[in-house]
């Protein structure tokens, strides 16, 4: 219907004409199934109960009952945790690796290749994958840890080393990405900062913090962005690995959620779940981003 | 995998002599269907497995109609027939329905009536196919009046799994003697479980030998230990129904429920208190890890499923332990085989599925002549020899499957003389909302994190919770 309003007081006609189809689908796959979780968030309605028809008791009756809902906010907590954590191990070698790459080395095109290979993996095989290395029993890692270090990972029965341990996956998953979009951003810098700093004798520590960092600012943006909400909403390979387990030690939101929807059938609640986080999300973006822009601002 | 090719192979070239000798009455009936493809969802079981690589093909051959069943696990299983029964999509013609959420579908209308259907369509109705054949485990697929929405196609019984070749070494009687003041057997008592464990861990670490003492299903991210709990450790214990009073829908003991009783304390207690002598991959363990550990030998005793009882004590390929394994009722608290024997309760859970037509189903008339195969008596001793299960009475008495029951320690005779002891899941229709309430306490128990007794408390509180957030405490 936009559309066609467009279409009919636009004098770009052909231009409106050649978006629509895009615009459609994206109302169709993008808006439709939005405002239809937004709306079901509303009601009471679980298939299972005695009455299963959906029941209005209040805009706010979901919403009021998640504020107390002390394992979903623990679950927001977990989320943003693992977030954090991955977001600056991420980072932190995604860069090394990508000034690595900038450098020629024997083989570098091989190991570039190699290292990119965990991308191209679904999340779902990502999960199995590690957990035939890593499970008791079958795995080799468990066997070689005990062996050589007397560690025993036993993720089955350990929290820490549970959420530890998908922190490691999802390190190996996704750091490539890092590596590659701060490898394109590092290519296309100016050259001359760089000749002029050392001109004026600055040594490499000092041109990587007060010049390639500042530079690739909007680069590392964007990074941020999408990696941070990428793991706020992991699910899959948490799924495949930990099952959320042990008890609830890596029961992430997306995890919280899916339980809540597919396994208990609370579709009201799940919905307005699914809002209210996706509301968290957007204030975390916010933040950071309002953050981030503020000091770029400041140091220019 | 070579008994099933050959199996195959020999089914699709004696097609015509299959059918109960009525194979020209299936080409006729199957021929306005011919080129119809079924989709069907199970899980990936082996009386699963033998339905799609076997049965399909041979009624294929017969009727033109063509079966894919896409076996999958568990979880995938119910995701996916789930959201499309939900939806109406009709993407499949039939499901599995597993014993435990048949409630759950009957409450939502979701299956077509079976009897109602064959009745309506006289021209459908199967020569040599009788629902009086089944045994009475079809009676958990029937509504209020008898009528019939699924048809088994698996049933089998949780039994008591031993290892007959380390329970009888002499080195190992002698020194179990010596240390417990008692002869060494399979455990009749959940003392003798606890000390067979213990021995059998420091027995085979002894002997440098890869085996512990017992299997347990301890999975802490999956509701397969949740069952385990349930469905098998608890009611050997005397708690039924999930600890529920039936009454009040309460499970609370403050409230008149069991959940947080001292029998549910005591049977969590026994069971997480097994985890030190259980293979290290318990905790990660659901129905089939517990099967595979068996089957490589790595537990001298355990709760094994029935349908994998069979292969594990019969196939050779699958299992290293083929020719040792013994097959026993698991041991029982006090008074509960009486209540059980009298109909008051039940020692273990009576599992199994069926196949059943949603109502989205495209194809329902094809669909029906699909489901009156499966139930023909002539590929049932195959099929239970194939898959540990049995869903029909004279299946006991073939010849193949005697000869099979004798090389698994009479597991098959085993489920026909005491399968009255055991039961399905309760008749829940929130079956799925109110395990999930559970499952975290249940993980949390395994992993340590609670001690049994906190864990139940809270399992109760969350069922309740649940249990009125559904309109079901009235």
């Amino acid at each position: 219907m936009l559309c066609l309003l467009f279409f009919m007081f636009s004098n770009n006609r052909n231009a409106w004409l050649l978006l629509s189809p895009t615009i459609l689908i994206l109302i169709i796959v993008g808006l439709v199934p939005f405002f239809y979780v937004l709306y079901v968030g509303f009601f009471k309605w679980n298939p299972l109960a005695v009455d299963p028809s959906m029941q209005f008791e209040g805009f706010g009756f979901n919403y009021r009952r998640l504020i107390f809902d002390d394992v979903f906010l623990a679950s927001i907590w977990r989320s943003i945790k693992f977030s954090v954590v991955t977001l600056f191990f991420e980072l932190s070698l995604g860069f090394i690796l990508a000034l690595s790459l900038l450098s020629s080395f024997p083989l570098k095109s091989f190991f570039r290749g190699v290292h990119t290979l965990p991308l191209v993996i679904a999340p779902i095989v990502v999960g199995s994958i590690f957990k035939l290395f890593t499970v008791q029993g079958l795995g080799p890692l468990p066997h070689l840890l005990k062996d050589y270090f007397g560690y025993t990972l036993n993720y089955g029965l350990n929290a820490d080393q549970a959420f530890w341990m998908i922190v490691i996956m999802d390190i190996w998953h996704w750091t490539p990405f890092v590596t590659l979009t701060l490898l394109a951003g590092l290519s296309a810098l100016p050259q001359d900062p760089y000749e002029s700093a050392k001109i004026d004798g600055a040594n490499n520590f000092q041109i990587f913090t007060y010049i390639t960092i500042p530079m690739m600012v909007p680069v590392l943006i964007v990074v941020i962005f999408i990696r941070l909400m990428d793991s706020l909403k992991i699910v899959d390979e948490v799924w495949m690995l930990t099952g959320g387990g042990p008890g609830y030690a890596t029961r992430f939101t997306g995890i919280h959620i899916w339980k809540e929807v597919f396994e208990k059938r609370y579709y009201g609640l799940g919905s307005a779940m699914s809002i209210l986080y996706l509301y968290i999300t957007i204030v975390i973006c916010w933040l950071l981003y309002s953050v981030m822009v503020s000091r770029g601002k400041n140091e220019d | 995998m070579k008994k099933l090719i050959i199996a195959v192979v020999a089914s699709i070239f004696s097609f015509s002599a299959m059918a109960d000798g009525h194979a020209d009455w299936w080409k006729k009936a199957g021929a306005p269907y011919a080129g119809t493809v079924l989709q069907g969802v199970a899980e990936n079981t082996p009386p699963g497995q033998f339905a799609g690589e076997v049965i399909a093909k041979e009624f294929e051959a017969l009727t033109g109609i063509k079966v894919q069943l896409e076996n999958t696990s568990w979880d995938q299983m119910y995701d996916k027939a789930i959201k499309d029964m939900e939806a109406n999509s009709g993407i499949y013609d039939f499901v599995y329905i597993e014993q435990d959420i048949v409630y759950d579908y009957l409450n939502r209308d979701f299956l077509v009536n079976i009897t109602e259907g064959l009745a309506n369509n006289p021209d459908l109705q199967a020569p040599g196919v009788s629902l009086d054949d089944f045994t009475t485990f079809i009676d958990y697929f029937k509504d209020g009046s008898g009528d019939v929405f699924g048809i088994p196609m698996e049933a089998f019984i949780k039994v008591y799994l031993y290892r007959k070749d380390l329970f009888g070494r002499a080195d190992a009687k002698a020194q179990f003697r010596s240390q417990y003041g008692y002869g060494l057997a399979p455990a009749t008592s959940f003392d003798q479980w606890r000390d067979n464990a213990e021995f059998f861990t420091h027995f085979c670490a002894e002997q440098g030998m890869e085996c512990w003492g017992t299997t347990v299903q301890g999975h802490t991210g999956h509701p397969a230990s949740t069952y385990e709990f349930l469905e098998s450790i608890a009611p050997s214990f005397g708690l039924y129904n999930w600890g529920v009073n039936m009454d009040n829908y309460q499970s609370c003991v403050e409230n008149g429920g069991q959940l947080n009783g001292g029998r549910a304390k005591a049977a969590l207690n026994f069971w997480t208190q097994l985890l030190p002598f259980a293979p290290p991959e318990a905790l990660q363990s659901t129905w089939s890890e517990v099967g595979s550990s068996f089957a490589a030998g790595r537990a001298a005793q355990g709760w094994v499923y029935g349908e994998n009882a069979a292969w594990i004590a019969t196939d050779a390929e699958k299992s290293a332990v083929v020719g040792k394994v013994g097959v026993m009722l698991p041991p029982t608290a006090p008074g509960v085989m009486t209540q059980a024997a009298s109909g008051n309760g039940y020692i273990g859970y009576f599992d199994g599925g069926a196949y059943g037509i949603p109502h989205s189903s495209k194809n329902k008339e094809a669909t029906m002549l699909w489901l009156q195969y499966v139930a023909l008596n002539d590929h049932q001793a195959d099929w239970a020899i194939a898959g540990g299960r049995i869903t029909h009475k004279d299946t006991y008495a073939d010849a193949k499957v005697m000869a099979v029951d004798e090389q698994a320690d009479g597991y098959f005779s085993l489920m026909r003389d005491t399968g009255f002891l055991y039961a399905g899941a309760p008749p829940f229709p929130f079956h799925g909302a109110g395990r999930g309430a559970i499952d975290p306490f249940i993980y949390s128990a395994l992993a340590g994190e609670m001690t049994p007794e906190e864990a139940l408390d809270g399992a109760c509180q969350a069922l309740d919770q649940v249990m009125a957030d559904l309109g079901y405490q009235g």
